[in-house]
């Protein structure tokens, strides 16, 4: 899969995130999807902590979403980009929206159907960040060329995630430390210590 | 080289087949005739034609110069047929079909279904108030070209199928008489205003679906976010339902000012704008006709599935969505390539969008030393 959209890539880092939300109201200037928030951002541990984490469609090589679709509305485009819902198609049954291994479609009761993001296309097929990208300050949503990424930031690039038996191949690309310990595997036994347990690294020798 | 599709992909078992269950059901699109679709697509074109026989007392009122409409139609109504049931055979409509009508028919609820099926039926399908609340000019628009269509179509199906015709009363020709199969109706006076409307009624026609055609173009040309994401293919409905409104309209034009000049070619041209026009519904866009009322059984399945017993989160224990609905996506699941079981006991499809989303986030920090 081309992991690039106009020679830039989309890399989501959910362990920079800081929680001012910019990315929440900058997301509803999107031109395909004017005055809709469609990120995510969770509170990772609310009770325990104020940390929080977005979510932003990974845009799947194989979708989920597509293909529990029933009325064939979801659609990925050339540069990979899976769509949101065709209007005239969905039926707003929110198979996707339940299937999605990532939890990002969401549904929308009043005009009855799915919504998602789909990389602001109309900002990446001519080489700009999606919104959310262009106003991150903390670089959790990152958009550019793969040699600035390298220039500017530490850490590997990974575009695996593994869910159970399921392996999901993205174009979005996620930060890890280490690449060679293979995707990322969200199901799999927590690997050292949780990062609740010393969330500042204090602890650490 | 052209991309493979993701059936192609899970048919051709690359990509990490290993990770993947071997698909019960392919269906690529290529792989030879339905046989199932393509037999009941013959029922539905002899029912026509033995209803243009019966309907047109035996073809006596059948106009000859409509037989290319005709055949149009018969070629749309057989397509149209074929396609909604290699599409409703697809894993995730077919669940959704049975369920649908499942849900319809529950114990105790069928009568309060029924009446509630004409609500539903005026709101969404004949109101579409679901457009409206997304944008009030995309409603209107989408209003004026389904009624627009509506009424052309309520004319020229019968007129095509020799259901409808008119006769001058007596030896006049200042009053008309529409028959309806075969049966004598009202009666009404050529120049009076029944009369130009009624002879004007695919003029008025044409120019409701003008109109929306327009407000959509207007759309297509100048929003921003539907540039970035428009093909040809949305484009081409709305040049189709121009050609055949305008050329419909040029007939007029050239009866009523030219004196009938250029009239044949101009027949032939609508004529043309027409078949292709109904043999477009069939593989383009145009067939959400036929495939958005399935938004009907959704509405039901969902009645039924909040009624019933809920799924909770495998992470954080609370009701999400119907069980019924969850069950049915592990049904489907596998059966489009997909495995999302764990260890053999717990499935990722039994987590909640948001705890997905926080577990997600706490795999990344994992493996990046932390938050920060």
């Amino acid at each position: 899969m081309n992991h690039l959209i106009q020679g830039k890539m989309f890399v989501i880092d959910q362990s920079r995130c800081i929680g001012c939300e910019a990315c929440v109201q900058s997301c509803e200037e999107c031109g395909t999807h004017r005055g809709q928030s469609l990120i995510h951002l969770e509170f990772v541990d609310r009770g325990a902590s104020t940390q929080t984490a977005p979510m932003v469609c990974m845009h799947c090589e194989d979708p989920t979403c597509a293909n529990v679709c029933p009325a064939d509305a979801i659609k990925q485009n050339e540069d990979g980009v899976v769509q949101s819902a065709l209007k005239p198609r969905c039926i707003g049954c929110s198979n996707c929206v339940n299937a999605c291994p990532f939890g990002v479609p969401k549904y929308f009761a009043l005009p009855d159907q799915m919504m998602k993001c789909d990389m602001c296309y109309d900002r990446t097929s001519v080489g700009l960040a999606p919104m959310c990208a262009s106003v991150c300050p903390s670089q959790a949503l990152w958009f550019g060329a793969p040699e600035e990424f390298a220039e500017t930031r530490r850490g590997d690039l990974i575009h695996e995630y593994r869910f159970g038996n399921q392996l999901v191949p993205t174009k979005v690309a996620t930060v890890v430390d280490d690449r060679t310990f293979g995707p990322i595997d969200v199901m799999g036994e927590p690997g050292g210590q949780r990062w609740q347990d010393d969330p500042f690294g204090l602890e650490e020798v | 080289m052209e991309e493979p599709t993701a059936v192609e992909r899970h048919a051709s078992g690359s990509g990490n087949s290993a990770q993947r269950r071997s698909p019960k059901v392919i269906r690529t699109g290529t792989g030879g005739l339905d046989v199932r679709a393509a037999v009941w697509g013959f029922a539905a074109v002899i029912v026509v034609l033995v209803g243009v026989y019966v309907g047109s007392g035996n073809l006596r009122w059948f106009d000859a110069a409509l037989a290319g409409y005709l055949i149009g139609v018969l070629l749309a109504v057989f397509a149209t047929v074929y396609r909604y049931l290699v599409w409703i055979q697809r894993p995730p409509t077919a669940v959704l079909n049975r369920r649908g009508w499942e849900s319809f028919r529950r114990k105790g609820k069928v009568g309060a279904n029924v009446g509630g099926l004409i609500g539903l039926v005026f709101t969404n399908i004949f109101a579409q108030g679901f457009i409206r609340r997304r944008s009030v000019a995309r409603w209107a628009a989408h209003q004026l070209v389904f009624w627009g269509c509506i009424l052309a179509a309520a004319v020229t199906f019968p007129l095509t199928f020799g259901w409808l015709h008119f006769e001058s009363v007596g030896q006049e020709g200042s009053h008309y008489r529409a028959f309806l199969f075969g049966i004598s109706t009202a009666s009404f006076p050529a120049e009076s205003l029944i009369g130009f409307v009624t002879f004007h009624l695919l003029n008025i026609a044409a120019f409701l679906v003008i109109g929306g055609v327009l407000v959509f173009l207007h759309r297509r040309l100048r929003d921003p976010g539907a540039l970035a994401v428009e093909r040809a293919t949305d484009f081409l409905p709305l040049a189709g339902l121009f050609a055949v409104s305008i050329t419909g309209l040029f007939l007029t034009v050239s009866s009523l000012w030219l004196e009938g000049r250029y009239y044949s070619f101009l027949t032939d041209l609508h004529a043309l704008t027409v078949i292709l026009g109904l043999l477009y519904i069939p593989f383009g866009k145009l067939f959400h006709i036929f495939q958005r009322p399935a938004n009907l059984g959704v509405h039901y399945y969902k009645q039924a599935g909040a009624e019933g017993e809920q799924q909770l989160c495998r992470v954080c224990d609370e009701p999400w969505a119907s069980k019924m609905q969850i069950d049915d996506l592990k049904f489907v699941l596998p059966q489009v390539g997909f495995d999302y079981a764990h260890e053999g006991s717990s499935n990722w499809q039994d987590t909640c969008p948001s705890c997905r989303r926080k577990s997600i986030a706490l795999a990344q920090t994992q493996r990046v030393g932390g938050f920060g």
